[in-house]
C-alpha cells in the first residue's frame, strides 16, 4: 500500500503558459523571451488559492453579519463591486450571489461559514475550476485588450480603491471572465479552468502589438 | 513615363519624397501624400477601366468613395486585395496595381465590340439573353464575371492580422470636414467621451483642398490647428483612415479602420484593419456632399471628371489632369475649379453655365480674370475615344429642356462638370430616417432622425462653409449636453470665414441633345453600370414604374460606388419619364456597407485556432502526451482513442475494450456536466425535472434518471447523487451541461420560485478519472485506504468521501461499462497527479487509458444509451425500453408527464430501441442507415427506421448496432434489412439492445 504518496503535485490551469510570451524567442522553448522586445502587457496567474460560489439573501443580517464577520470584509450588495482585503476578496456577482476568493483552504472557509451561516444558502468550492489572472501594463494598451475582448465599458469604471472597486461576470472573447479592476490601475480576471488555454492564447494574441508576456 | 501634369504648387503633398508603383506593369513614379489616382493623373494615365457591360474606356472621375470607375486590383499574391478605389489607394512604395475591368487588357478590350454595338445590351439584357435554357447559366455566369471584370481575390490564405475593439462613447462624429472637427472640439471641451472618425488620410474633409481662407490664414492651417487641439483632449479619440461604413439599432455603428493598408506590407505588430464596433449615446453625421455629375452624350469618355475632383486634384494633389478644359456648371460653385484652373497657368476654354444669366459674385471675378463664360449652354456632348477630344455646346431654354440654337465645338482635353449637390444621406439612411426631397438644395436630405443622432453640414444641406462650422459648433454643444457634459452654449469663437455669396443653382438632371434621348449617344446615368438615361426610360416603356424595381431592372446604383454620383439624376430621369416629381417618386434606401468592407475585418482574429475556444481537461497534456487522437465533444476536446505504434483506430480500439474487460481501463471523464444543487427544496426539485423520484435518496447514494422536455422527448440524462441533508451533485452529457443547468435556472426563477435551491456549475472543479474493469477494485486498493471498498460496504450506485492518492476525493460506484468501475473525482488541480498516481498503481494490471470511441463500444455492449445519438429529441422513455426510469407514483408532477400519454406517444408503431445483429457479422452497418423489411419492395421504400450506434465488438466478435425500428419491441427475432449506399444491401436481425451480460453480474464481481 502506498496511500501517501511524498509528493502530491499541483497544477493551476495557466501552468504550461508561464513564461510563454507573444515574442518567443524562435526555437529557445527554455528561453523566457525575446531580450529586445518591451512588453507593454504582463499576465499574472495567482498562486492556487480558494475559490467558493456564495449564495444566499443579502436581506438577510444573518447573512451578511456572518460573512463579514469570518472574512472581515463587508459582503458587497452594490451591484458590480467587490470588497477585499490583504487576505480575500468578495465579488458580487448578482443579487443573491457572490464569489469568494481567499487564502485560507477551502475546506477550512466553507467549515467556518457554515458554523456562523444558516438558512437557505449555498456555499460551492469551484476553486479547482477557476483562476485568477492580473493584466498589468500601460493604461493604452490595457485599455485595448479589454476592448479587444470584452463589449463592456470598462472605461466608465472609477479607479478602485484598496479595499473596494468595481466588477462585472461578462463575456471575454469568446468565453466568459469576472473581469474586476485594482487599485494600481490593473485588472484582475478570474476565468475557467477549461477556457484558459484559449484565454492565454487569446491573450497572447490580442496582446501582440504591445508585447505580451505571461508569469506564474 | 515622367509626372506630365505634376504642377509646382504645394497642395498636401511632398515632391521632395518620389514613391515608385507599377500600373498594368508599368513603373511610374509618384510622391508622398499622393493617392494611386492622382498619381495615376500625374502620370498621365487615364484610360483606367473599362464598363461593366459594353466595355467602353472610362477614366478616373472622381477623387473619393464616389469613383465609380478606377476599380483597382492591388498587389499580389496572398495579399492581394481586389476592387479598391485608385482614389483612396495611399500611394506606397512598390505599390502593383492593375486595372479589373478589361479583358485581355485595357487598351485592347476584346469585349469592346459590344460597345458599338451597344444598343443590343438594353436593360434586363442578362435577364433576357441568358435566362434560357437555365442549365446554361453557369456556363454564361462564367464568361460574363470574366468578361466584366470584378477583380480577383486571392486563393491563398490571407496573410494579414484583422482585430475587433468594442468602444463606448458619448459622441461619434462621423466625417472630419469642418463641421465634424468643431462639433468633436465643442463637445470634448465640456467633456464628453468623443469619437471622430475619417475615412481620408488626414483629417480636414473638403478643406483639404480648399482655397479658403478662415481667420486670415489657409484653411488647411486653420484644420491642423483643430486637429492638434482635439489631440490634447484625453477624452478623444480620433480615427482618421476609418469609415463609418453602417449605422444599425441602438445607435451602434460599426467603423473599418485601415491601419497598414497605406503603408503596403503585411503588419509586422498589430492588425492590418481594425473593426470598431461603436456604441455611441449621441451620433454626428458630417458626412458631406458628393458633386452631381452631368447627364450628357457620352459623358463617360476618360477626360470627363467632377469639378470639384478637377480643384482637389490642383489644390491638394499638385496635379491638373489635362491640358485644355472645359468647365460646364449649373451653379456658382463650381466657378472655383475655373479660378483654380486658370492659376495652373493651363488652357480654360470656356465656362458654360446652363443658367441663362449668371451673375454671382464669383462669376464676376472669373469674368475679370478674363475667362470666357458661355450662359444660357450646356456641354450636350463629349466627343473622343479613349480621351476627350472636344466638347459640343449649344443653346439652352431656361428651364433646361430643349436646344434652341446651333451646335458648336470647343476643343478640350478635359470637361469638368458640376451640377450641384447632393448630401451624403447613406448614413442617416441606414437608420431608416426616410430622405426628404428639398427643391431649394436641389437634393434629398436626411429624413427626421429615428435614432440619437443628427446631421450637420452639407450632409444635412448646408453648404456654406461659415454655416457648416456653426451648425457644427452647436450641433456638438448640443450632443455634449444631452448626455449630462456641460452646458449646451457654444464656447469656441467663430472664425472668420471669406467666402461668396451665391446665385440659386439649377436643376438639371439630363442634359438634352439634338437627338431625342433614345436616339442620342449614351447619356451615361451610372457609369459603373453603365446604365444610361435612355435605359431608364427604356424601362418605364417596359412597365416598370417603382424607384425599387427600375434600380434591380437597369443595376443602377448597385456598383462597388452604391451609386453616389448616379443616383439622384437616375432617380430625376425616372421621375420625368414617369411624369411626376421626384417627391412623388421617391429615393432608394441606402443600406450598409457604406463602402465594401474586408471580411477579413468582420472575421477579426476569430479565426484559426480561435475560432472557437477549445476546452481542454487537467490531464490534457499527458493525453496528448501518449499520443491520444481526439474528438471534439461541444467545445471539449477529448481523447478518441490511443494509438500504439502501428495500430490502426479499429486495432486500438479492440485492444481498449479487451482490456476493460479482462482487466483494468481508465477513462478521462471530467467533461461530464456536475451541477451542485443545495437547498431545503433541492430533492423535490430534481424530482420534478427528472423521471424518477429522488425524494428518498439518502446520502451515500446515486441514482440514474432521465429528464424530458415539456413534450415528453429525453433531453439528457446522468446520475445524480446525494452528498448530505439538501445537497446534491447532478452529473449531465457533456455537450448538454450548459443547457441543463440554464434549464434549472428557467424552471426555478420563472415556474417554481417558491423552491428554495440554488444551482452551481461544478464541471471545471473536479477532474473525474473513471477506473474500470475486473480490476479496478485492485488498483483502487493501490492508493485508497481509508474508503471501505468491500462489495457490501460499497455497493454499485453507492459513492463515498476518502483520500486518494493522499488528496481528498469524493468516489461514485456508477458504471458505463457494465464493469466494475469507480469514477474518482478530486479538485482540478490535483487532477493530472492523481491521473498519474492511478496509472501507477495499475501498471501491475496493465490498466489501459481509453477514449470515446473504446467508450461508445463498452456501452452499446450494454445497450445504454447516449441521449442525441441514440436519441434525437423525438423519443421517449419508453422508446427507449426505459419505462422503469420513469416513476408513475410521483405526488407531484414531472416535467414532460403529460405529453407522454399523449396518442402519438403510445402508438405502437413508434420508432424503438432494439439491438441489430448482422447476419454476417463481419459486416459493420453504417450509422444513419436505414431499415427495411422488404428489400424487394420498388422505391422508394417504406423506411422502417435507423441505425443510430454501430461497431465491431472485440469482446463479443462480430458487430453490434442499436437502432431504432417501428414496432421494434415487438419485432425481436424478425429479420429487417439496411440497403447501402453503395447498393448493397445487409441484413440484420433484431434483438435485445443488452448484448452483453444481460443479468449485470459483472459489475459485481468480488
Amino acid at each position: 500500500m502506498s496511500s501517501n504518496p511524498v509528493n502530491i503535485s499541483i497544477e493551476s490551469p495557466l501552468q504550461y503558459f508561464h513564461k510563454l510570451s507573444s515574442h518567443q524567442s524562435k526555437g529557445q522553448r527554455a528561453e523566457l523571451f525575446n531580450g529586445d522586445v518591451d512588453f507593454a502587457l504582463v499576465v499574472k496567474e495567482a498562486p492556487v488559492c480558494s475559490h467558493l460560489n456564495l449564495r444566499g439573501s443579502a436581506q438577510d443580517q444573518n447573512f451578511v453579519n456572518g460573512i463579514s464577520q469570518v472574512l472581515d470584509i463587508a459582503l458587497p450588495t452594490e451591484p458590480g463591486t467587490y470588497n477585499c482585503s490583504q487576505e480575500a476578496a468578495i465579488y458580487w456577482l448578482g443579487p443573491d450571489e457572490w464569489m469568494l476568493v481567499s487564502r485560507t483552504e477551502a475546506a477550512e472557509l466553507e467549515a467556518a461559514l457554515r458554523k456562523v451561516l444558516s438558512g437557505h444558502i449555498s456555499i460551492v468550492d469551484v476553486s479547482g475550476g477557476q483562476t485568477l489572472i492580473n493584466l498589468r501594463g500601460a493604461e493604452d494598451a490595457l485599455q485595448t485588450l479589454l476592448k479587444k475582448s470584452s463589449v463592456y465599458d470598462f472605461a466608465a469604471w472609477s479607479r478602485a480603491s484598496k479595499d473596494s472597486g468595481h466588477c462585472t461576470q461578462t463575456t471575454f472573447a469568446k468565453a466568459t471572465a469576472v473581469v474586476s479592476n485594482k487599485s494600481d490601475g490593473s485588472f484582475d480576471l478570474i476565468v475557467r479552468r477549461s477556457f484558459a488555454d484559449y484565454i492565454a492564447l487569446w491573450l497572447l494574441d490580442a496582446g501582440q502589438e504591445f508585447g505580451c508576456r505571461i508569469e506564474g | 513615363m515622367s509626372q506630365i501634369n505634376r504642377l509646382n504648387s504645394k497642395g498636401r503633398i511632398d515632391c521632395d519624397s518620389p514613391i515608385n508603383f507599377t500600373y498594368n506593369g508599368r513603373q511610374m513614379q509618384g510622391v508622398a501624400g499622393d493617392t494611386l489616382a492622382s498619381a495615376l493623373l500625374a502620370n498621365g494615365v487615364n484610360l483606367v477601366g473599362r464598363s461593366f457591360k459594353y466595355s467602353r474606356p472610362r477614366g478616373i472621375v472622381g477623387h473619393g468613395a464616389e469613383e465609380p470607375n478606377a476599380i483597382m486590383q492591388i498587389g499580389s499574391g496572398a495579399a492581394t486585395v481586389p476592387n479598391l478605389k485608385a482614389t483612396q489607394v495611399e500611394l506606397y512604395e512598390g505599390l502593383e496595381s492593375a486595372s479589373v475591368n478589361g479583358w485581355p487588357s485595357v487598351n485592347f478590350d476584346l469585349m469592346s465590340i459590344t460597345g458599338w454595338f451597344g444598343r443590343m445590351m438594353p436593360p434586363g439584357f442578362y435577364y433576357k439573353t441568358f435566362m434560357y435554357p437555365a442549365k446554361l447559366w453557369m456556363t454564361y455566369e462564367h464568361f460574363i464575371r470574366k468578361a466584366a471584370g470584378l477583380g480577383s481575390a486571392p486563393v491563398q490564405d490571407d496573410p494579414d492580422h484583422y482585430d475587433k475593439l468594442n468602444q463606448h462613447c458619448d459622441l461619434l462624429v462621423v466625417g472630419a470636414g469642418p463641421a465634424g472637427l468643431v462639433a468633436a472640439r465643442e463637445a470634448a471641451r465640456a467633456g464628453a467621451r468623443v469619437i471622430i472618425a475619417d475615412e481620408q488620410n488626414e483629417f480636414g474633409g473638403s478643406l483639404l483642398a480648399s482655397t479658403n481662407s478662415i481667420d486670415g490664414q489657409p484653411a488647411t492651417s486653420w484644420v491642423d490647428e483643430l486637429v492638434a487641439e482635439l489631440n490634447g483632449f484625453s477624452n478623444v479619440q480620433t480615427l482618421p483612415r476609418s469609415t463609418v461604413f453602417g449605422y444599425y439599432d441602438h445607435n451602434f455603428l460599426g467603423i473599418l479602420q485601415r491601419r497598414t493598408d497605406h503603408l503596403g506590407i503585411s503588419a509586422a505588430s498589430g492588425s492590418r484593419q481594425r473593426l470598431h464596433r461603436v456604441r455611441a449615446k449621441r451620433v454626428i453625421l458630417a458626412t458631406g456632399a458628393f458633386e452631381r455629375p452631368l447627364v450628357f452624350a457620352h459623358n463617360d469618355i476618360p477626360g470627363v471628371m467632377q469639378a470639384s475632383s478637377v480643384s482637389t486634384y490642383i489644390n491638394r494633389y499638385a496635379v491638373a489632369p489635362g491640358q485644355r478644359m472645359v468647365l460646364f456648371t449649373t451653379n456658382d460653385n463650381a466657378y472655383q475649379t475655373a479660378i483654380d484652373w486658370h492659376r495652373t497657368g493651363r488652357a480654360l476654354v470656356a465656362v458654360v453655365d446652363s443658367r441663362p444669366a449668371p451673375n454671382g459674385q464669383i462669376v464676376q471675378e472669373v469674368k475679370d480674370l478674363g475667362i470666357l463664360v458661355i450662359a444660357g449652354s450646356a456641354v450636350i456632348e463629349a466627343q473622343g475615344g479613349k480621351r476627350v477630344k472636344r466638347a459640343l455646346i449649344a443653346p439652352l431654354n431656361a428651364d433646361g429642356t430643349e436646344i434652341t440654337g446651333a451646335v458648336q465645338k470647343l476643343v478640350c482635353d478635359l470637361i469638368a462638370c458640376s451640377g450641384g449637390w447632393s448630401p451624403a444621406i447613406h448614413l442617416s439612411s441606414h437608420t431608416g430616417a426616410k430622405p426628404v426631397w428639398d427643391q431649394a438644395i436641389i437634393g434629398f436630405k436626411p429624413g427626421k432622425s429615428v435614432q440619437q443622432e443628427r446631421s450637420v453640414g452639407a450632409c444635412g444641406g448646408t453648404y456654406s462653409l461659415a454655416d457648416c462650422i456653426a451648425e457644427g459648433a452647436s450641433a456638438g454643444a448640443e450632443a455634449a449636453k444631452l448626455v449630462g457634459c456641460g452646458d449646451g452654449a457654444v464656447h469656441f469663437p467663430m472664425p472668420q470665414v471669406e467666402e461668396y455669396s451665391e446665385q440659386p443653382p439649377q436643376a438639371l438632371f439630363l442634359v438634352p441633345h439634338t437627338k431625342a434621348t433614345s436616339r442620342a449617344p449614351s447619356q451615361f446615368v451610372d457609369m459603373q453600370l453603365d446604365v444610361s438615361a435612355s435605359g431608364i426610360e427604356l424601362a418605364v416603356r417596359e412597365g416598370f414604374k417603382s424607384v425599387e424595381h427600375i434600380k434591380r431592372y437597369t443595376a443602377m446604383g448597385f456598383g462597388t460606388d452604391q451609386g453616389k454620383l448616379g443616383n439622384i439624376n437616375g432617380m430625376a430621369i425616372l421621375a420625368n419619364a414617369l411624369g411626376q416629381s421626384i417627391e412623388q417618386t421617391g429615393t432608394t434606401i441606402f443600406r450598409p456597407s457604406y463602402s465594401p468592407t474586408t471580411f477579413g475585418a468582420i472575421a477579426g482574429a476569430d479565426v484559426a485556432g480561435l475560432f472557437d475556444p477549445e476546452r481542454y481537461t487537467a490531464v490534457h497534456r499527458w493525453h496528448q502526451q501518449q499520443g491520444a487522437e481526439f474528438e471534439d465533444v461541444g467545445q471539449w476536446k477529448r481523447p478518441w482513442y490511443f494509438p500504439q505504434s502501428g495500430e490502426s483506430m479499429q486495432d486500438a480500439v479492440n485492444r481498449e475494450c479487451l482490456a476493460v474487460r479482462n482487466s483494468v481501463g481508465i477513462l478521462d471523464a471530467s467533461t461530464l456536466g456536475k451541477i451542485d444543487i443545495q437547498g431545503p427544496d433541492a430533492a423535490e426539485f430534481i424530482t420534478r425535472i427528472y423521471t424518477n423520484s429522488y425524494l428518498k435518496l439518502a446520502p451515500g447514494k446515486c441514482r440514474y434518471g432521465v429528464m424530458l422536455k415539456e413534450d415528453g422527448m429525453i433531453f439528457d440524462d446522468g446520475v445524480c447523487a446525494c452528498l448530505g441533508d439538501n445537497h446534491y451533485l447532478m452529473f449531465t452529457t457533456t455537450g448538454g451541461a450548459a443547457g441543463v443547468l440554464a434549464w434549472l435556472e428557467l424552471w426555478q426563477q420563472t415556474e417554481w420560485p417558491d423552491l428554495r435551491v440554488y444551482f452551481t456549475s461544478v464541471t471545471d472543479h473536479w477532474t473525474t478519472a473513471t477506473i474500470t474493469g475486473p480490476n479496478a477494485r485492485k488498483v483502487l486498493a493501490q492508493v485508497c485506504d481509508d474508503i471501505d471498498l468491500d462489495q457490501d460496504a460499497f455497493q454499485f450506485m453507492d459513492w463515498r468521501d476518502g483520500t486518494v492518492a493522499g488528496v481528498q476525493a469524493r468516489v461514485f460506484r456508477i458504471s458505463f461499462t457494465g464493469e466494475l468501475s469507480y469514477e474518482i473525482n478530486v479538485p482540478a488541480q490535483y487532477g493530472r497527479y492523481l491521473w498519474e498516481a492511478l496509472i501507477a498503481a495499475g501498471e501491475e494490471f496493465d490498466i489501459t487509458p481509453y477514449g470515446t470511441e473504446t467508450m461508445h463500444v463498452l456501452r452499446a455492449e450494454k445497450g445504454f444509451i447516449i441521449v442525441g445519438q441514440d436519441t434525437d429529441g423525438s423519443m421517449t422513455p419508453a422508446d427507449m425500453n426505459m419505462d422503469w426510469v420513469v416513476g408513475k407514483n410521483k405526488s407531484f408532477s414531472f416535467i414532460g408527464k403529460r405529453s407522454l400519454q399523449r396518442s402519438d406517444s403510445v402508438r405502437a408503431d413508434r420508432k424503438q430501441l432494439v439491438g441489430l445483429k448482422t447476419l454476417d457479422g463481419t459486416q459493420v452497418l453504417p450509422e444513419g442507415a436505414q431499415v427495411v423489411f422488404d428489400p424487394q419492395q420498388a422505391i422508394p421504400m417504406s423506411m422502417q427506421g435507423h441505425v443510430t450506434s454501430s461497431y465491431y465488438s472485440a469482446n463479443m466478435g462480430h458487430s453490434i448496432a442499436l437502432a431504432v425500428v417501428k414496432g421494434g419491441h415487438s419485432r425481436l427475432g424478425q429479420t429487417v434489412h439496411c440497403p447501402l449506399a453503395d447498393g448493397r444491401t445487409i441484413a440484420a436481425e433484431i434483438v435485445s439492445s443488452v448484448f452483453y451480460d444481460p443479468k449485470g453480474e459483472r459489475q459485481n464481481v468480488q
